[in-house]
């Protein structure tokens, strides 16, 4: 039985070393504990404060695509967020949160690749392909 | 003429108290939420069922990192072979949302209520516990297929209610790839987590002790939400004031359930989600039939 260790992400509380024991493993581990929980108090601040802005200025949403796709404009978006709208602090925070487990794929393939574990670095890559793809048809097969 | 969403404390509050229990529900049974999510919109604050999946999927990202942060800490999660079962859902995920912005929205309906229905079946079958397992080490002597063996699909973790560390092997990854892309499907297409499907499928198939299954799905469904929500992103369809209420209360409520998860009876926890699944089944159904066929069967509640 493996010993039990602990992890430096894990704020001093006594846990048991990852299934493929030993440090390697424990530093992917910490990377994707800190990337989940980051993602979460960022975006969880951003919506708290832009729904609260969202309430005092009485936002009206027109529930259409036109309206979202005008807020998604650069300019806009900019805008916005220079002049405190909670539309483009509710946006930025959306785009916070989905960030969030793309970020932490891209950050495992960095573990796995510090660590030497290429297979690992190869099964993380297929995935962080499938999320390009998805990107890549999203922004040019004109899925709507 | 154009519905408008007017931002009120009253509109607000709903999404903020279907969503916390969404999320408490979610982290308890290593599910999304969406599964009650989607129809709280759908039922109460009535939205369009393809603007409330958007939401849902994003917040279904929100449960995956409060709830997979905290599971991840424990080291509960197997992220090796959540990584590798990412590659089934992420591409079930990307051929369920493209599906979902061509269906027409009283045939998602029937979908989700079938789904809504077999989750509350599932939740019934699936009462018995690990322990027995667990007591005659089982999980450890299974034989891993060679797909196991060669991505070392093996862990150890401590399982608090038992007391011991257990140890367990990885057998059945094509049946586990295969249920995983049917779960990616219905992620995208109905924005939920898919997590059910992978929790059974880790469980019940691929010989993953429940709470490394909960924990390792919990994980999964963000990258799983992930890919459909920037399909549904892209679209226009994420209307993210809809969306706020509805991330926040589901990481609170995950948040909560994952601290007292261990404290409350699971199998009165499962009768319950059974009957409310049942519940939402029968209303989806009911919306859906009024919808398109005109037919109006009698409201529960």
């Amino acid at each position: 039985m493996p010993p039990r260790a602990t992890n430096s992400a894990s704020h001093g509380k006594h846990v048991l070393p990852p299934p493929q024991a030993g440090e390697a493993a424990a530093n992917v581990y910490a990377a994707v504990y800190e990337v989940l929980l980051g993602g979460m108090y960022v975006s969880t601040t951003l919506y708290i404060i832009g729904t609260l802005l969202a309430l005092f200025q009485h936002v009206r949403v027109p529930l259409t695509v036109a309206w979202v796709k005008h807020q998604m404009e650069w300019h806009v978006f900019w805008h916005g967020l220079t002049h405190f709208r909670a539309e483009a602090i509710l946006l930025l925070a959306t785009v916070v949160l989905i960030l969030t487990p793309v970020s932490r794929v891209v950050l495992s393939i960095y573990a796995f690749w510090v660590d030497h574990d290429r297979r690992y670095v190869g099964v993380t890559s297929i995935v962080f392909g499938v999320i390009v793809l998805t990107v890549i048809l999203s922004r040019f097969a004109h899925l709507h | 003429m154009i519905p408008v969403l007017t931002y009120s404390w009253h509109f607000v509050g709903i999404l903020f108290a279907a969503a916390c229990f969404a999320g408490f529900f979610g982290a308890l049974l290593g599910v999304g939420g969406g599964i009650i999510i989607v129809p709280a919109m759908v039922l109460i604050s009535h939205l369009p069922i393809k603007i409330a999946v958007a939401a849902s999927l994003v917040s279904v990202i929100a449960t995956s990192n409060a709830g997979g942060s905290a599971y991840v800490e424990q080291h509960i999660t197997n992220l090796r072979l959540g990584m590798f079962l990412e590659i089934a859902t992420t591409l079930g995920a990307l051929s369920g949302s493209i599906l979902a912005l061509f269906l027409q929205d009283w045939l998602m309906l029937f979908i989700f209520a079938a789904l809504l229905a077999y989750m509350g079946y599932a939740s019934f079958v699936t009462r018995r516990t690990d322990t027995e397992r667990i007591t005659t080490d089982s999980f450890r002597l299974a034989k891993p297929d060679r797909l196991a063996r060669y991505l070392s699909l093996r862990g150890v973790y401590h399982d608090e209610h038992e007391n011991k560390n257990v140890e367990y092997v990885v057998t059945g990854t094509p049946v586990g790839l295969g249920v995983s892309y049917l779960a990616g499907i219905t992620s995208g297409l109905l924005g939920v987590g898919g997590g059910v499907l992978k929790v059974s499928a880790m469980n019940q198939s691929m010989n993953v002790p429940m709470k490394v299954a909960v924990g390792t799905s919990k994980m999964m469904i963000g990258v799983t939400a992930a890919v459909g929500a920037i399909i549904f992103f892209l679209a226009g369809l994420v209307h993210f004031p809809v969306v706020a209420p509805v991330a926040i209360g589901t990481t609170l409520g995950a948040t909560v359930g994952t601290m007292v998860m261990n404290k409350l009876p699971s199998t009165l926890l499962k009768w319950i989600f059974a009957a409310l699944m049942a519940y939402l089944a029968y209303s989806m159904v009911a919306k859906g039939l009024a919808l398109h066929f005109g037919v109006h069967w009698p409201q529960l509640g």
